[in-house]
C-alpha cells in the first residue's frame, strides 16, 4: 500500500477506534496478496477476533463466513461428533430469539446459509445481498456468544444428526467404508475417529456436553471472519467493532494432541455391504498439508488419479476395464492424514485384482521418472480447479477461510499453485518412494454380501 | 434478459444465437453449446443414446484417439463435458483464456467432426453398463429411477436418459450416427460465452463450429403433455439392509406457460422450498424424522412433477410418510398465509441476486431460457411476477395444480422392515408393488 493509502487506513482506524471498546479496537495486521488481482487485509480486534476482508465489486453481494478453530480433533473418546453436532445447534435459539428465527430471518433476507464441520475446523458461511449485511453482523455476533440450548432442542438434533450419520455412512457404502479406512489407519491421533461421531456417541450427548464444548470453543479469539464483497473497509470495521466489541475472549485449552505412531506393516481388512461390484479403499499415511512434502504427493496423486487420462484410469478403467471408476486425494489437514484411494471393480472383477494394478503403476512411478507433459498437465488441472472455485464470492470466501484455518496463511492457494508449478520429477519420484510403500498403507477389500448377490440372482 | 448480455445471430451459420457476458474478473472462458433436442429422441428401445453420442463425440472428435482428446484437454487446463436432459443436450466447457485458440480447434473436431469409432462406442457401452451397476448402490438415485419410471410410464418423460442395462446393449452405430445428423445441424444450436471474451471473439467460435456443421431442420419436439394416473400408488423399491427409507411423494406438477406458475413457485417456496419451510420445519426440526425434507417444482418443455423428499430412519417411515401426506392435504385445503405468502417473496426476490451474481450464471439462465423455449421475459420480469402473487392466486395454484389423491409414494428401503407401515400410512391406497431394487429397468 502507498504511504497516502496507508494513512487513509490509519484514519479510518483511529475513526473506528474512538468509540470502540478495549476488545472492540480493530488493528490492520497486513495485506494479503490473493492472486493477480485481489488482496486481503488481515485485522485483529481486541478480543483476538481476526477478520480477513478482500473488497470485490464484481455483483452486489457478501460472502460472510465464521471459522472456528475447532473440529472434531478437538474431541475426545466417547464424545464423537459433538463438533458437527454443536454446528447443527448453532441454528437454533439464541437469547431474545426464539429457535428457528435465526434461519427464517436470513432467508427472509434472500441469504444463502450453510456450515461445515470437518477434522480441523468448523465453519458458518451466508451469502447476502449487500444492503442485508447490519442483519447478519448481528445474528452472527449474537450466536457466538449468547446462544440458548435446552434439552428439547438438542433431543431433537441428535436425532437429525443421527439421520444424516444413516444417510451419510450406514446406508452408503463408500461412506461406511472411507470410516473404517480412517479407523484402521489411525491408532493415536484424533483423525481415527469419523467428524460425524460414532452413532452411540450422538445417542449419548447431554445438553450439558454442549453447553461445556460451546464455552470453551466459540470465543471471539478462536474464530476468524472472512467477509469477501461489495462493501466499503470502514463501514465494515465499524460494524464488526460494534458488534463484536461486547465479546470478552476465552482461555483456549491446550490441545491434547497425540501424534500418530509410524505405521510399520501394512493393515488390511476384508468386510461385506449391500453393494453390486467389489470395492478397494486405501488409505497410505500421507504428510500434513504445511508439510513441504504435500504439494508433491498432491500433484502426484493428480498424475496418477486426476481425470481420464491420468495413469489409473487409463489403466484400470480403459486398457483393462477391471473398474468402473477410480480417484484419490491426499488429506488437506493441519496433521498427516491420508493419501486415499477409492476404487469400484467391475462385476466379475475383484478388489485384489485392481490393488495388483496399483501396486504396478506404484513401482513403476519409484522407478522411472513421470514426464514434463504429465507433470505441466497435472498443474494445469489444479490451476484450473482453482481457479474455477473462485467465480463467487463465497468460493473466495471458503478458499481464504480454509487456507487460513488450516495453515494460517490466507493466499496460500496461490503460492501453493506456484509451489506445484516448481514440481520436478525428482521431487514425484522422492515422494513416491517416500510414502506409497505397502507398510505404510490400510487396505479395505469390500465383498457384496449375501444379500445383495442374492438379489442379482433374482435378476 | 436478467442481466444484459450481449445476444448476436449468426446471420450467415444458420441464424444460431450467440449469448456474450464478456467479465475479466478471472482469465477463464466458460463456452456452452446448447440444442433444443435431448433424450426425447432415442429411438424406441434404445434409451441412452443420446447420452452415448454426445460422451462418444467428446471421445473421438477430429478422429482422434480418446487418449489424446483427454490429454490435450487436460493440458490445455480445461474441461469439457455434455449434460443430456430429457429436452436438451449443451456440452459445458471451461478453459484457461491462454488456451482458448487450442481448445476450440479440438471443440470443433468434437462437435462437428466426431469419428465415432465403432470401437470406441462398443468400451463406452461396456463402461456405461458397469456405471448403471455401480448406481444401485445409491439409493436416492434409485428412489429418483424409479418414480420417474412409474410416474410417467409410457410417456417419454418417464425414459432413462442414462439408458438402462436392456437399452444401452441394443444401441448400434448406426443408431448413434442417425442421432448425430438429425441433432447436430447449424439450425439447432444455441451458443453461450461468458468470462474473458468479447463479442468478436465469441462470434468467430460461434461461426467455426457453425459452419462445420450441415445447415438443416432442427427436429421438434413432439411430446405430448403427460396425464395423472388416478389414484393413490404405492411403490416399494425392496433394498437389504436399510436402516433407512428413501420417500418420493409426488404428482403432477407446473408448466412455465400456465398463468399460474409463478404462483405455484412461490406457494411451493413455503411448503418445502427453503430449510424454513414447513417440511423442514414439521419432520427435521420438531421431530428430527429426516436429515432433509423438501418439496419440488422442476420444469421442462411440457409439464412436470411437483415432488416431496424425505429419509427417514426405517422406523419412522410410516409416521413421516403419514404426516407428509396429511401436509400435501393441509396445503391444498388450507393454503398458505398472507404473513408466509409475504416472507416468500421476499426470500424469493432477494435471494435472486445468487442467480445472476456471476457472468456465467447469467448467461446460464438466459441459454435456458432459449433452449426450454421460455416466455421471453421468464428470467427478465422472474422477480416483478414474484412480488405481483396474491394470496388468492398462490392459494388457487395449489388447488388447481396440485393433487393429495392422484399421487405416487416411492420408498427405497428393507420391505420386510418398512412395508407394512408405509402401506398403513397411506389411506385409501389403489395399488402397491414391491420391486427389487436392480429391477430397474
Amino acid at each position: 500500500m502507498s504511504s497516502s493509502g496507508s494513512k487513509l487506513r490509519a484514519k479510518r482506524l483511529a475513526e473506528v477506534n474512538a468509540s470502540a471498546t478495549a476488545d472492540g479496537q480493530v488493528t490492520h495486521l497486513e495485506t494479503v496478496a490473493f492472486g493477480p488481482s485481489l488482496a486481503v487485509e488481515r485485522f485483529r480486534f481486541g478480543n483476538g477476533l481476526e477478520l480477513l476482508f478482500c473488497e470485490d465489486h464484481s455483483a452486489p453481494v457478501i460472502a460472510y463466513h465464521t471459522w472456528f478453530r475447532v473440529g472434531s480433533r478437538h474431541e475426545r473418546e466417547g464424545k464423537t461428533g459433538l463438533a458437527h453436532l454443536f454446528e447443527h445447534l448453532m441454528f437454533n435459539e439464541v437469547e431474545g430469539r426464539k429457535a428457528g428465527e435465526f434461519d427464517r430471518k436470513l432467508e427472509e433476507a434472500g441469504a444463502e446459509s450453510n456450515a461445515s464441520t470437518w477434522l480441523d475446523f468448523t465453519q458458518y458461511n451466508i451469502s447476502i445481498p449487500k444492503d442485508q449485511l447490519p442483519l447478519v453482523v448481528k445474528l452472527e455476533s449474537e450466536r457466538m456468544s449468547r446462544l440458548v440450548l435446552r434439552e428439547p432442542q438438542v433431543k431433537s438434533e441428535k436425532e437429525v444428526v443421527a439421520n444424516e450419520r444413516r444417510y451419510r455412512v450406514d446406508d452408503d457404502v463408500e461412506g461406511a467404508v472411507s470410516e473404517l479406512l480412517w479407523a484402521t489407519a489411525f491408532d493415536k491421533h484424533a483423525y481415527r475417529w469419523p467428524t460425524i461421531g460414532w452413532m452411540k456417541d450422538i445417542e449419548g450427548f447431554t445438553t450439558e456436553d454442549c453447553l461445556e464444548f460451546y464455552r470453551t470453543y466459540y470465543a471471539p479469539n478462536n474464530a476468524v471472519l472472512v467477509v469477501v464483497g461489495d462493501v466499503a473497509e470502514l463501514a465494515l470495521l465499524k460494524r464488526l467493532s460494534a458488534a463484536y466489541g461486547a465479546l470478552p475472549p476465552s482461555t483456549l485449552p491446550l490441545e491434547d494432541v497425540q501424534p500418530e505412531p509410524p505405521q510399520n506393516a501394512e493393515r488390511r481388512l476384508e468386510v461385506s455391504k449391500p453393494t453390486s461390484t467389489e470395492k478397494l479403499v486405501v488409505g497410505y499415511h500421507s504428510p500434513a498439508m504445511g508439510d513441504f512434502d504435500h504439494p508433491a504427493l498432491s500433484l502426484l496423486a493428480e498424475v496418477l488419479f486426476g481425470g481420464r487420462a491420468s495413469r489409473l484410469h487409463q489403466k484400470l478403467v480403459r486398457e483393462l476395464e477391471l473398474a468402473t471408476e477410480v480417484r484419490a486425494f491426499v488429506g488437506p489437514f493441519r496433521d498427516p492424514g491420508l493419501f486415499e484411494i477409492f476404487a469400484s471393480a467391475r462385476e466379475g472383477k475383484n478388489a485384489e485384482q485392481l490393488l495388483a494394478v496399483m501396486d504396478a503403476e506404484f513401482e513403476k512411478i519409484q522407478a522411472e521418472p513421470i514426464t514434463a507433459e504429465e507433470i505441466a498437465r497435472a498443474s494445469a488441472r489444479l490451476e484450473l480447479s482453482l481457479l474455477a472455485g473462485l467465480e463467487t464470492v463465497d468460493g473466495k470466501a471458503s478458499t481464504l477461510g480454509f487456507y487460513e484455518t488450516v495453515l494460517g496463511r490466507p493466499g496460500a492457494a496461490f503460492e501453493r499453485l506456484e509451489t506445484t508449478r516448481r514440481v520436478t520429477a525428482s521431487d514425484l519420484v522422492r515422494v513416491a518412494r517416500r510414502y506409497l510403500l505397502p507398510r505404510f498403507r490400510s487396505v479395505i477389500l469390500v465383498r457384496p454380501d449375501a444379500a445383495a448377490s442374492n438379489a442379482e440372482a433374482a435378476q | 434478459m436478467s442481466a444484459g448480455a450481449t445476444v448476436i445471430r449468426l446471420a450467415d451459420a444458420g441464424g444460431a444465437t450467440v449469448l456474450l457476458e464478456t467479465s475479466r474478473a478471472l482469465p477463464l472462458v466458460t463456452i456452452s453449446v446448447g440444442l433444443k433436442t435431448g433424450a426425447l429422441l432415442d429411438p424406441p428401445g434404445k434409451e441412452g443414446t443420446t447420452r452415448l453420442l454426445s460422451r462418444l463425440m467428446r471421445r473421438t472428435g477430429g478422429g482422434l484417439d480418446a487418449n489424446v482428446i483427454d490429454t490435450r484437454i487436460d493440458s490445455l487446463g480445461a474441461s469439457l463435458g455434455a449434460d443430456v436432459a430429457h429436452s436438451t443436450l449443451a456440452f459445458q466447457a471451461t478453459v484457461i483464456a491462454r488456451s482458448l485458440d487450442a481448445f476450440v480447434d479440438l471443440l470443433v473436431d468434437v462437435l462437428a467432426r466426431p469419428g465415432l469409432a465403432q470401437a470406441e462406442l462398443e468400451r463406452l457401452q461396456r463402461e456405461t453398463l458397469a456405471e448403471l451397476t455401480d448406481s444401485l448402490d445409491d439409493d436416492r438415485s434409485l428412489a429418483r429411477r424409479f418414480f420417474r419410471r412409474r410416474f410417467f410410464g409410457a410417456h417419454p418423460y418417464g425414459r432413462s436418459v442414462s439408458g438402462t442395462s436392456k437399452s444401452v446393449p441394443e444401441i448400434t452405430h448406426g443408431d448413434v450416427e442417425s442421432v448425430f445428423k438429425r441433432n447436430f445441424v447449424r439450425e439447432n444450436l444455441v451458443f453461450a460465452f461468458s468470462g474473458d471474451i468479447d463479442a468478436e471473439g465469441a462470434s468467430k467460435i460461434a461461426e467455426r463450429i457453425s459452419l462445420a456443421l450441415p445447415s438443416g431442420v432442427a427436429p421438434s419436439d413432439d411430446t405430448p403433455e403427460p396425464t395423472a394416473v388416478p389414484g393413490r400408488r404405492l411403490v416399494i423399491v425392496d433394498k437389504p439392509e436399510r436402516t433407512q427409507t428413501q420417500i418420493l411423494i409426488g404428482c403432477l406438477g407446473s408448466h412455465t406457460r400456465d398463468e399460474d406458475h409463478v404462483a405455484l413457485l412461490v406457494a411451493n417456496t413455503i411448503f418445502g422450498g427453503t430449510f424454513t419451510a414447513r417440511m423442514t420445519q414439521e419432520v427435521r426440526s420438531k421431530r428430527g424424522w429426516s436429515y432433509g425434507a423438501y418439496s419440488n417444482v422442476p420444469f421442462d418443455r411440457r409439464r412436470q412433477t411437483f415432488t416431496m423428499w424425505t429419509f427417514p430412519k426405517a422406523d419412522d417411515a410410516g409416521a413421516c410418510l403419514r404426516l407428509e401426506l396429511d401436509m400435501l392435504h393441509a396445503f391444498r385445503e388450507q393454503g398458505v398465509t398472507k404473513h408466509e405468502l409475504a416472507w416468500a417473496k421476499r426470500y424469493l426476490v432477494r435471494s435472486h441476486a445468487f442467480a445472476i451474481d456471476t457472468a456465467a450464471k447469467r448467461v446460464g439462465l438466459e441459454l435456458d431460457q432459449a433452449l426450454y423455449d421460455l416466455p421471453s421475459d421468464y428470467y427478465s420480469r422472474y422477480t416483478a411476477r414474484v412480488q405481483a402473487v396474491t394470496l388468492e392466486e398462490a392459494n388457487a395454484a395449489v388447488q388447481r395444480r396440485l393433487s393429495d389423491r392422484d399421487l405416487l409414494v416411492t420408498v427405497v428401503g428393507t420391505e420386510s422392515t418398512i412395508g407394512g407401515a408405509v402401506r398403513d400410512a397411506i389411506d385409501g391406497l389403489a395399488s402397491a408393488e414391491v420391486v427389487p431394487f436392480d429391477r430397474v429397468d
